[in-house]
């Protein structure tokens, strides 16, 4: 599903050059679930935005799901990680002052669903993330959970390949942190491949394989 | 580029949203854009009033109408002195049978100084200009009859003491809301019949600038053959024509003036005038107003154009985050482009309408505090509304633009 060869990323802050990732090479196969954890400075996000193809390699090789994403268009970014891609963020991240349902329905509607389908289909995500019931409310009228939940309704709606979460937990208490790592589990369980940024080992715990980054290059992969 | 039709409702929803988030700034943006475009509908619809008002006062001369007559300079030259106007009936008949396939129409006018006109009972009197004119006149000077008829072949050939009187003539004459048909005057010894009177004609900015101030509505007009039995003479004063077209105003000039210098030996120079110098100075004296009133306008417009540009440019810094989310699940560059010019585009139409409503008010007022009627423009509303959602456009642009071009993960670095 995800196939990185030798990527390399440097980032260059006015005269300095800051290497992010060394030669990294990684494979994710399809119903995966991967923890990269690190140190923060360790390469870990440059990682995680490089698989999501928000940011591009500077050199190497990456295929997702057999498409070559090194050689993508800003274009081909977007409906790669329109279609492709499903994002959760540390901070929720909803569009403020639009409802849960709403939110939801967004990447259909960058993808050019028709409006029918497009609230059938976020109707029945936010039912999986057991949401029934709060489809009209807003970001400021739910709970950390609940924001979370939505985000991961919208992240699935668009059916991806991949869910790709950059510290999922980190806002949420450890009871909410649970749940929602039991929805992970769900999804992982019905097909989808997760990769998941972390510091918390505890929440690492839930993946299959953890991923150590370290000095921006892989360091140890442990199997659980 | 594809815009997903979905789009549109949800960047409208957002515009609303986002909006309504920073009231004071979005009202001050649309009021900067009110007052741009309340300015470009007041000045426009003023200037559309003001020349249909001048044109519809040029119509009183008609348009195509030519005057020819003698250039009395011309004795200077030729150290001579010639009697006459160098025009006569001659002239006229020659024209009458189509000698010159630019002109349409034409009329005598015949005419020597102010006549005191006297009532029947001989007590009212009063000072009219007199001209004498030929059949095709009324029509030459887009006349209308109120009332009775125009002169007969007859009544010029037989030279009958008739005449048309303009409705102010017969007023000052007969009194007001009388009958005026058949009624008769004393003019020079001789006693003329009423049979017609003529509807009142608006000069007046004409007048007010001193073009003009001929009493138009005070006229007395009888058969030219009639006025030159009075005078003694033959002479044609001036030779009023109408051209076949506005443009061949000119050609039609000069095929009077060529037939004029045969016939009578070029002994004279003829003068000729058109309504062209007037309608063009008229264009130029409205082309001008327009200009400073669109200078103005523009200036009001640039204030209200850089507003919208500072509240747009503050949104898309506010929203950085939301843009990188969006662009995270899949919003192309153009999406978010279009999201931003949406919303420019959305504030500056606002106040284009409020813009509009504030011109129509204004144009109003001005119409009720000044003597002249003025109308809201319909055709400058539109323009205005289209020139609101363009301002919209163009100062939208930059930020909504530097909004597409943002990274997806500075974006979302963006705290």
């Amino acid at each position: 599903m995800i196939e990185l060869q030798d990527v390399s990323k440097t980032y260059h802050l006015g005269e300095v050059r800051v290497p992010a990732l060394k030669h990294v090479s990684l494979k994710v196969e399809r119903g995966d679930f991967v923890a990269i954890m690190g140190p923060s400075g360790s390469g870990k996000s440059t990682l995680m935005n490089i698989i999501g193809c928000l940011d591009a390699a500077d050199e190497g090789r990456y295929l997702l799901a057999g498409f070559p994403v090194s050689l993508a268009t800003h274009s081909e970014l977007a409906e790669l990680r329109n279609r492709h891609i499903g994002f959760i963020f540390q901070s929720f991240n909803l569009i403020p002052r639009i409802n849960a349902l709403r939110n939801v329905e967004m990447p259909m509607i960058y993808a050019g669903v028709n409006p029918e389908t497009r609230r059938k289909r976020a109707l029945t995500a936010l039912a999986i993330v057991g949401l029934r019931g709060r489809e009209h409310h807003t970001a400021a009228q739910l709970s950390g959970g609940q924001q979370q939940r939505v985000a991961i309704a919208r992240a699935i709606v668009n059916n991806p390949d991949v869910i790709i979460a950059d510290e999922p937990t980190g806002a949420l208490d450890s009871q909410t942190s649970q749940e929602i790592m039991q929805l992970f589990a769900q999804l992982n369980a019905g097909g989808k491949t997760i990769v998941m940024v972390t510091h918390e080992v505890d929440i690492a715990r839930h993946a299959r394989r953890v991923i150590q980054v370290k000095d921006g290059q892989i360091f140890n992969i442990r199997y659980q | 580029m594809y815009l997903h039709p979905g789009i549109i409702r949800d960047v409208f929803v957002q515009a609303v949203y986002s909006l309504s988030d920073n009231k004071l700034r979005t009202v001050l943006s649309i009021l900067g854009i009110a007052v741009g475009i309340a300015a470009v509908m007041a000045v426009g619809s003023v200037i559309q009033s003001a020349r249909e008002y001048i044109f519809a006062e040029f119509q009183t001369y008609g348009l195509k109408t030519i005057w020819i007559y003698r250039d009395w300079g011309d004795d200077n030259e030729n150290k001579v002195v010639r009697q006459g106007s160098g025009i006569d009936n001659d002239d006229f008949e020659v024209i009458q049978h189509g000698c010159c396939s630019a002109v349409q129409r034409a009329s005598p006018v015949v005419y020597s100084q102010k006549y005191t006109v006297t009532v029947n009972n001989g007590n009212d009197f009063y000072d009219a200009p007199v001209e004498g004119v030929g059949l095709d006149y009324l029509n030459i000077n887009n006349d209308n009859i109120l009332v009775g008829r125009n002169f007969s072949r007859n009544d010029i050939e037989h030279r009958k003491e008739v005449a048309l009187i303009g409705l102010k003539a017969a007023e000052e004459l007969f009194g007001k809301n009388s009958s005026y048909l058949n009624k008769s005057f004393r003019l020079y010894k001789r006693k003329y019949t009423v049979i017609g009177v003529l509807a009142n004609k608006k000069r007046e900015i004409i007048a007010q600038l001193g073009i003009d101030n001929y009493d138009i509505n005070g006229r007395v007009l009888i058969p030219y053959t009639v006025y030159q039995s009075i005078l003694g003479s033959k002479d044609v004063h001036t030779l009023q024509a109408e051209a076949v077209s506005m443009d061949k105003t000119h050609e039609a000039s000069k095929q009077l003036e060529d037939l004029l210098q045969r016939s009578h030996g070029g002994r004279y120079n003829y003068t000729t005038e058109t309504m062209d110098g007037w309608i063009n100075q008229a264009k130029t004296y409205l082309r001008n107003i327009s200009l400073a009133g669109l200078f103005v306008a523009s200036v009001s417009l640039l204030v209200g154009g850089m507003g919208i540009m500072n509240i747009m440019s503050t949104s898309v810094i506010e929203r950085t985050r939301e843009i990188g989310v969006r662009k995270a699940i899949g919003a192309q560059n153009h999406d978010i482009l279009f999201q931003f010019l949406m919303e420019a585009t959305y504030v500056s139409t606002i106040g284009g309408f409020i813009g509009l409503l504030l011109g129509i008010v204004a144009v109003y007022v001005v119409s009720m505090v000044s003597e002249y009627d003025l109308n809201p423009s319909w055709s400058m509303g539109f323009v205005a509304i289209v020139v609101s959602m363009l301002v919209g456009i163009v100062s939208g642009f930059y930020p909504a633009y530097r909004a597409a071009k943002l990274r997806p993960v500075d974006a979302l670095r963006f705290e």
